[in-house]
């Protein structure tokens, strides 16, 4: 517990990460917004792990569900090529 | 309507289809008075037609790179749902669907039916600005400058 802080300081990232949709009171999961979604997955579709995108377990549980919701109706990819 | 109180608690439900994008403003509206007669007839409640209008596909839908996206919200069992997901599914011109509880135990009363909406969908020609209105390199530009993200770099070794 403590010794992921000190990993974390030594690293020189500092830097918080807030789950976005917590610190945002209603803004909420949602697999039509497919803006919001987008800062969720990589350019090549892929869903961005909790420890880099900062949500919390449970928002991203629902942003996880949400994409892959978004996918089945194309609104966002299953596989983009990239360049 | 003859039946008791209790029994008058519906859940909320959306439905987003897809339709192909050849068809016409007149074929978009029959398909949702179909599905809005298979609502009344299974004694649920429309709330609101949505049609996104057409919109690009991030994958070949139908080997389509468009589609009419139609959104409707209603209230009803969920024997309606599988009904109007059977008639989608047997529709020719619908490609994809998907239907999302959003609410257990609604009362009908207390959701006003809203107007039907029409929304323009994506611009493709003549959006200020486009990079396809510059001379030359159309296709490359149109993405590049959308993706650059805070996660782009920090993915970047992870998929190298």
């Amino acid at each position: 517990m403590g010794g992921d802080d000190d990993k974390r300081g030594g690293r020189g990232f500092g830097r918080k990460k807030v789950c976005r949709f917590c610190a945002e009171k209603n803004a909420s999961v949602d697999f039509k917004d497919q803006a919001t979604l987008k800062y969720f997955v990589t350019e090549r579709g892929k869903i961005i792990p909790r420890r880099i995108s900062g949500n919390c377990a449970k928002h991203q549980r629902e942003v996880a569900i949400a994409i892959k919701r978004a996918r089945g109706i194309a609104l966002l990819p299953y596989n983009a090529v990239v360049g | 309507m003859a039946e008791t109180q209790a029994a008058k608690r519906l859940r909320e439900y959306e439905t987003i289809f897809l339709v192909k994008p050849d068809l016409t403003d007149d074929a978009v509206d029959k398909l949702k008075e179909r599905v809005r007669g298979i609502v009344d007839r299974e004694q649920g409640k429309v709330l609101r037609f949505t049609v996104w209008g057409k919109k690009k596909t991030l994958f070949p839908v139908a080997k389509q790179p468009r589609a009419i996206y139609v959104h409707t919200s209603f209230l009803g069992s969920g024997k309606l749902v599988a009904e109007i997901e059977r008639n989608l599914r047997n529709l020719d011109e619908v490609t994809r669907y998907i239907s999302v509880k959003i609410a257990d135990e609604v009362d009908p009363e207390t959701r006003p039916v809203l107007e039907d909406l029409k929304l323009a969908g994506d611009v493709e020609e003549t959006r200020p600005g486009a990079p396809a209105e510059r001379e030359g390199g159309g296709f490359r530009s149109v993405e590049a400058p959308d993706f650059v993200s805070p996660d782009a770099e920090e993915d970047a070794p992870e998929e190298a």
